[in-house]
């Protein structure tokens, strides 16, 4: 394994076992290879020539959601996400990378046009394919049990995306620049829409980021760090050519990405390390935005009738955790449905999605996802309310197995719906 | 290992025998540090799946390791010969709380901390509380006979044991001690067990001894111009018959090292911090934080202050869990001591460690539960220097010897493992080894559990 400043990341740990108390994935797997200790380990064997199989260490390296949690509970603060997904990266160049990532990754996700057409092939084929059901976040398409999916469910795709759907000229300029993602225009365009008509109650001109490439999450963590790259590279000058005063994002991956992963994909020394930098500091979450504009200020005061506690907020654990955006996103609900907002038992347990984690263990993947709608049910709560895309891909996908009646929304559809419905 | 025996493992484990060198390598350390590859990791849920691991250890001569949570600090499941590692982390069930007899029946991979919660929500207190306790094992706490802050007034694990079951290293499953407050009928093979590191029998279940929760509590930090002064206060105050749940001492470079990221403000003389938490009824609390109070003053304290709330104490517990982190700013590699001398000389071996530490050019950070007499001697050190390297080992014989000689132990609460092993003679003497070593054969006649632990083939450092 190259090191690539792996040695004095790993050097780091000193192998206490604090990781073993908050890793999402230890309840499941009870062994020490799932845990930022273990995985260590095997970097540091990799480093070293101990162990040489790159497909093994790809295999033990993939099973990890990248939560953050164990980052954040170290007492030596060891960069752990940092290294797993370099030790990803260094195996996959090594073992290889599934034909169908590497198309998805380097060919499809750069371009907004190829992902519409995506979009539309997909939304044929479910139509014909899967089974429907419908909850209480939209119809859901379960597949069938042949496929080998354990029930998963998918929700049904839009004819158009959010960013298609702008009238020509529509959300074109403006100094506030919003960075929607992929899921949130092409699988969830009702949050694109959220999230542009209530930053529009802000008073400022919001412009839609047209052209985006893909955030480059997907690919970086599956150790494609080129297509990543490609990805960043573009939207950095993509988005400094707009001459945006702020980037907003919805999405807590998609943040993330632009606020920490970017700069070690663009790092010193790369010819766009300023301009990526500098996009980097104009990037914020939604919540915040909504804040500081005083959005919320100017909504109407939530009904009466609303219940108390049937909404709960679930946190995303790149945008809560590793951001360190938690509160921001409360303080919007609280404004948004007043009462009707309430905590639940471990907000800040990871919803168990990981990208493609849950693609490679869907099993696992569920068993944990499920468990976060039931707590929200125990709770009282009718609806879990978030802010990243993988979360509600996931969630959604558990309500829709589990709980159909549950929905799972995006803080800015409460906050759309305060400003209209009101 | 050979394949037969690797066969005969997967006829008992299946799915839960791992020999991929990915799984291998993950069960290769422990917070020690070190290294050592096993053969083989296996899973056991039950007490008869380790009976019948052991028993094709006879067989086939492979050695057993058991492992908790792997968080130990003397390498103690280290499989230094290879062999397999038995981790006992999925035998985590908590079979029982009896609040009728005060007493909790728990498998050995029950994480500590569940258990002191669990015993909790039942208004009961389980007390061994090392700084692991949200990560180590039950099984882990017994075979090192872990302590923690707070057995200056509760004691060590070891004091909560009532009865427990072990696999023998014959493959013999035998039942220890009782159920009762009290029993002396035979030898006391539970406490045998205790601190045995392993090497005479794997624990598979532990009957525990629960006392009530105390009612409330009270936490004081005092700062005092040097370590001496504070280890002054902290035997004047045993001296008065103050007994503390916790009696915490940090050096000067332990309180430099936290200064900075710490919520509170540190006056600028201090070079030495007492954290001291009293607990019981309200009305004695009171009492006695009001004399530890008086007392910290009477010894120079300068400066003195109570927490007022449990935020408040939460903060100031927040600055002694902070130290161990903190500390690698003063260099990256630590050796980590553990030892423990009577109270009275406390301030002596303080004066010994600060001599010490300018005498040989290295940097010492010392804190720890000084209301036990115990000290974590940290000498830090930058780890690419092998003149600095072999100061500190020397460093180390050093402390040990003076720790001995003050009437003290070298290991009071990590065990001995691979890290102590050199120095056991030391300390307990020939005979003592000898007795020792004639024990582990009557219980492991052929060397099976946990070899190259404790002993030495060859003892390294005499009297």
């Amino acid at each position: 394994m190259s090191d690539d400043g792996l040695r004095a990341l790993t050097g780091a740990c000193a192998k206490c076992g604090t990781c073993r108390t908050v890793c999402t994935l230890y309840p499941e797997r009870k062994a020490e290879i799932s845990v930022a200790r273990g995985k260590i380990a095997l970097v540091e064997a990799a480093l070293s020539g101990r162990d040489e199989n790159a497909e093994a260490m790809q295999e033990a390296l993939t099973d990890c959601l990248l939560c953050g949690r164990c980052e954040r509970a170290c007492p030596n603060h060891v960069l752990v996400e940092e290294i797993i997904m370099k030790g990803r990266a260094d195996a996959a160049r090594k073992a290889g990378i599934p034909a169908w990532k590497r198309v998805l990754f380097g060919g499809v996700m750069p371009s907004s046009g190829k992902r519409d057409a995506a979009r539309g092939l997909a939304a044929a084929a479910q139509n014909l394919l899967l089974k429907k059901i419908p909850t209480g976040s939209g119809l859901h398409y379960r597949f069938p049990d042949a496929f080998g999916f354990s029930g998963r469910t998918v929700p049904k795709l839009p004819e158009k995306g959010f960013v298609a759907s702008l009238a020509p000229g529509e959300a074109s300029a403006g100094d506030v620049m919003l960075f929607v993602g992929c899921v949130f225009d092409h699988v969830f365009p009702a949050v694109g829409r959220a999230s542009y008509d209530s930053m529009k109650a802000s008073g400022r001109a919001i412009a839609v980021f047209r052209d985006a490439a893909c955030c480059g999450l997907p690919a970086m963590v599956s150790g494609d760090w080129e297509s990543a790259r490609r990805c960043a590279e573009e939207n950095v000058r993509r988005l400094l050519a707009a001459e945006p005063e702020r980037i907003v994002f919805p999405c807590g991956s998609c943040l993330l990405m632009f606020k920490r992963n970017m700069l070690a994909l663009i790092p010193e020394k790369h010819p766009l390390r300023e301009d990526a930098v500098r996009v980097s500091n104009l990037c914020g979450d939604y919540a915040s935005f909504i804040l500081e504009t005083g959005v919320v200020s100017r909504l109407p005061d939530p009904p009466a009738e609303g219940k108390a506690g049937e909404i709960c907020y679930h946190d995303p654990c790149h945008l809560s955790g590793t951001l360190g955006k938690g509160s921001e996103a409360r303080e919007v609900l609280r404004g948004a449905v007043g009462d009707a907002f309430a905590e639940i038992p471990g907000a800040d347990v990871c919803c168990g999605y990981g990208g493609t984690f849950n693609v490679r263990d869907y099993p696992t993947s569920s068993r944990i996802g499920e468990n976060r709608i039931s707590i929200a049910a125990r709770g009282g709560a009718r609806v879990v309310s978030t802010a990243c895309s993988g979360c509600i891909l996931q969630l959604r996908d558990m309500a829709a197995r589990t709980r159909p009646s549950m929905r799972v929304v995006h803080i800015a559809e409460l906050v759309a719906g305060a400003l209209g419905g009101r | 290992m050979n394949e037969k025996a690797i066969s005969a493992l997967r006829a008992i484990f299946g799915e839960r025998l791992k020999t991929s060198l990915e799984d291998r390598i993950c069960y290769s350390f422990d917070a020690t540090g070190k290294e050592f590859l096993p053969d083989a990791v296996a899973y056991p849920l039950t007490a008869d799946e380790v009976r019948r691991t052991v028993l094709l250890a006879n067989d086939h001569g492979f050695p057993v390791v058991p492992r908790g949570a792997g968080s130990g600090f003397s390498g103690g499941s280290l499989p230094v010969h290879g062999g397999v590692v038995l981790s006992t982390e999925r035998m985590d069930r908590i079979l029982s709380i009896d609040t009728e007899n005060l007493v909790a029946v728990v498998e050995p991979g029950v994480v500590t901390g569940t258990l002191k919660e669990e015993v909790k929500k039942r208004g009961l207190f389980y007390p061994p509380d090392p700084a692991s306790l949200k990560f180590c094992t039950v099984g882990g706490n017994l075979a090192e006979c872990a302590g923690g802050m707070c057995a200056v007034k509760y004691g060590v694990t070891r004091d909560y044991v009532l009865g427990l079951e072990a696999v023998l290293g014959t493959g013999e499953l035998v039942r220890t001690g009782v159920y009762t407050v009290k029993g002396v009928v035979g030898y006391d093979l539970t406490r045998m067990l205790v601190g045995s590191e392993g090497t005479l029998g794997i624990i598979t279940k532990a009957t525990l001894r629960l006392i009530p929760l105390p009612e409330s509590a009270a936490t004081i930090l005092a700062f005092f111009g040097t370590s001496e002064q504070g280890a002054r206060a902290v035997a004047g105050m045993v001296e008065e018959r103050i007994t503390p749940c916790a009696m915490e001492l940090m050096d000067r470079t332990a309180v430099d090292c936290v200064r900075e990221i710490a919520s509170l403000p540190i006056p600028a003389g201090a070079g030495c911090a007492l954290l001291i938490e009293v607990d019981g009824p309200a009305a004695s609390v009171a009492r006695e934080a009001g004399q530890v109070e008086e007392a910290c003053r009477r010894f120079g304290a300068i400066e003195v202050s109570r927490a007022a709330d449990s935020a408040g104490r939460e903060r100031l517990w927040e600055l002694r869990r902070s130290i161990s982190p903190s500390i690698r700013k003063v260099n990256p590699v630590k050796i980590n001591e553990d030892i423990v001398v009577p109270r009275s000389r406390l301030a002596e071996m303080f004066s010994f460690l600060s001599g010490l530490a300018s005498r040989r050019d290295l940097k010492i950070v010392n804190f720890g539960h000084a209301g036990d007499g115990n000290i974590h001697v940290n000498i830090m050190i930058s780890g690419a220097d092998e003149d600095e390297r072999r100061r500190a080992e020397g460093a180390v014989e050093e402390v040990f010897r003076k720790t001995v000689e003050l009437g003290g132990t070298i290991s009071g609460e990590h065990g001995v493992g691979i890290a102590k092993a050199p120095f056991l003679e030391m300390e307990v003497g020939p005979l003592g080894v000898s007795v020792m070593r004639r024990l582990k054969d009557c219980f492991d006649p052929n060397g099976i559990l946990n070899p190259g632990k404790i002993f030495l083939s060859e003892p390294a450092v005499r009297p």
